[in-house]
């Protein structure tokens, strides 16, 4: 989803600077932006290495005007079952190197007095599944980081916004959705309650564009509606 | 000289008060009202006039207090862990403010400017 959005900037003459944290994913950036090359940058970033953070930013002359936030691991695992070390690097991880980032852009975006950051969050902060409970209270967390960040520095240009999307038919919801039980669901239903990518990045540069700039500090659910009923959403 | 003349100048912009205002005497909460926005813009303000990193808890003396709860009682001890937790006072300034510490915040201008030339001289 990343990568798409980097060309829908593209398309529109905007300069994005895509994050990686291994040699995979910059070769997937790579590959897949291969027409605009020289048009973007690559920064390396590995939120299980804080300090890579920090490194980024100090590497990053360009003016930044937006920040998208995609990056989040996924833990899946009963509360009652979860291994410790691992929740605790899953926090250290989804949680506390994002507050670096935020602190990081927020002394960024203050020194030219403008910066629009969206969080991609999930709809699973309000109807987690069953071992959905790490995913859920780090997004929230993360959510609050956003929050805050917005009210704090709202009246310095600074504002915030994070979407809680519903289920997105790319990456991991791509793999659920493909479950022999959902799709037998969903054709009951008579239609996916999915978003596509391209839903999810046109809604993405409407709340990065000026035309949103009145959502600060705020969550916007997108998930079709579906989120809204009193049924189960698949 | 110039790195009070530089910190003046920001904090005058910042807060939006006269110049002539701001000596290396003038405390920072109890004489000019900085807020914790204010202390924001201005580390980021320092960090890029001189081109260091500031840390906010560090320059703008946050955990005072805190440091100083967990020294208990004698002045030795305090002295000592002012010193160890904010290298770039002098010692004659930490007994300074160890008499301050009933009137209100303590954190001046020259507070500021000690650090600056401090990370300065780090490099």
């Amino acid at each position: 989803m990343a990568v798409h959005l980097a060309k829908k900037m593209l398309e529109s003459g905007l300069h994005p600077i895509l994050t990686f944290r291994d040699e995979a994913g910059l070769d997937r950036v790579t590959s897949r932006l291969e027409p605009w090359t020289g048009r973007y940058d690559t920064i390396y970033v590995d939120l299980d290495q804080p300090e890579s953070v920090d490194i980024a930013f100090s590497k990053t002359e360009k003016e930044v005007d937006y920040l998208v936030d995609f990056a989040h691991d996924h833990l899946e695992s009963l509360i009652g079952s979860a291994n410790g070390k691992k929740v605790e690097r899953y926090f250290a991880s989804n949680i506390s190197a994002r507050a670096r980032v935020l602190k990081q852009a927020a002394r960024r975006f203050l020194k030219k007095g403008y910066g629009r950051l969206v969080y991609v969050s999930s709809a699973a902060v309000e109807r987690a599944n069953p071992g959905q409970g790490f995913y859920a209270a780090s997004k929230l967390a993360s959510e609050a980081l956003y929050r805050n960040l917005g009210l704090e520095l709202g009246d310095h240009g600074i504002t915030t916004v994070s979407l809680r999307l519903g289920y997105v038919d790319a990456g991991r919801g791509k793999a659920y959705l493909a479950r022999p039980e959902r799709k037998k669901e969903s054709a009951s239903r008579g239609g996916t309650p999915a978003l596509t990518t391209e839903t999810v990045v046109e809604a993405i540069l409407f709340y990065l564009s000026d035309s949103a700039a009145g959502f600060n500090a705020t969550e916007v659910r997108i998930d079709k509606g579906y989120g809204a009923a009193k049924r189960e959403m698949l | 000289m110039k790195t009070f003349t530089t910190i003046q100048h920001h904090l005058s912009e910042i807060l939006d008060v006269e110049r002539e205002r701001i000596t290396p005497e003038t405390y920072l909460i109890r004489d000019l009202e900085v807020e914790s926005i204010d202390f924001l813009e201005l580390a980021v303000a320092l960090s890029s006039a001189f081109h260091i990193p500031v840390e906010d808890d560090e320059i703008f003396l946050l955990d005072l207090r805190l440091h100083l709860e967990s020294a208990g009682t004698g002045d030795e001890k305090r002295v000592s862990i002012l010193s160890a937790e904010y290298p770039f006072l002098e010692e004659e300034r930490i007994q300074e403010i160890l008499q301050d510490l009933d009137h209100g915040p303590v954190l001046k201008v020259k507070d500021l400017v000690s650090y600056v030339e401090y990370q300065c001289r780090a490099g």
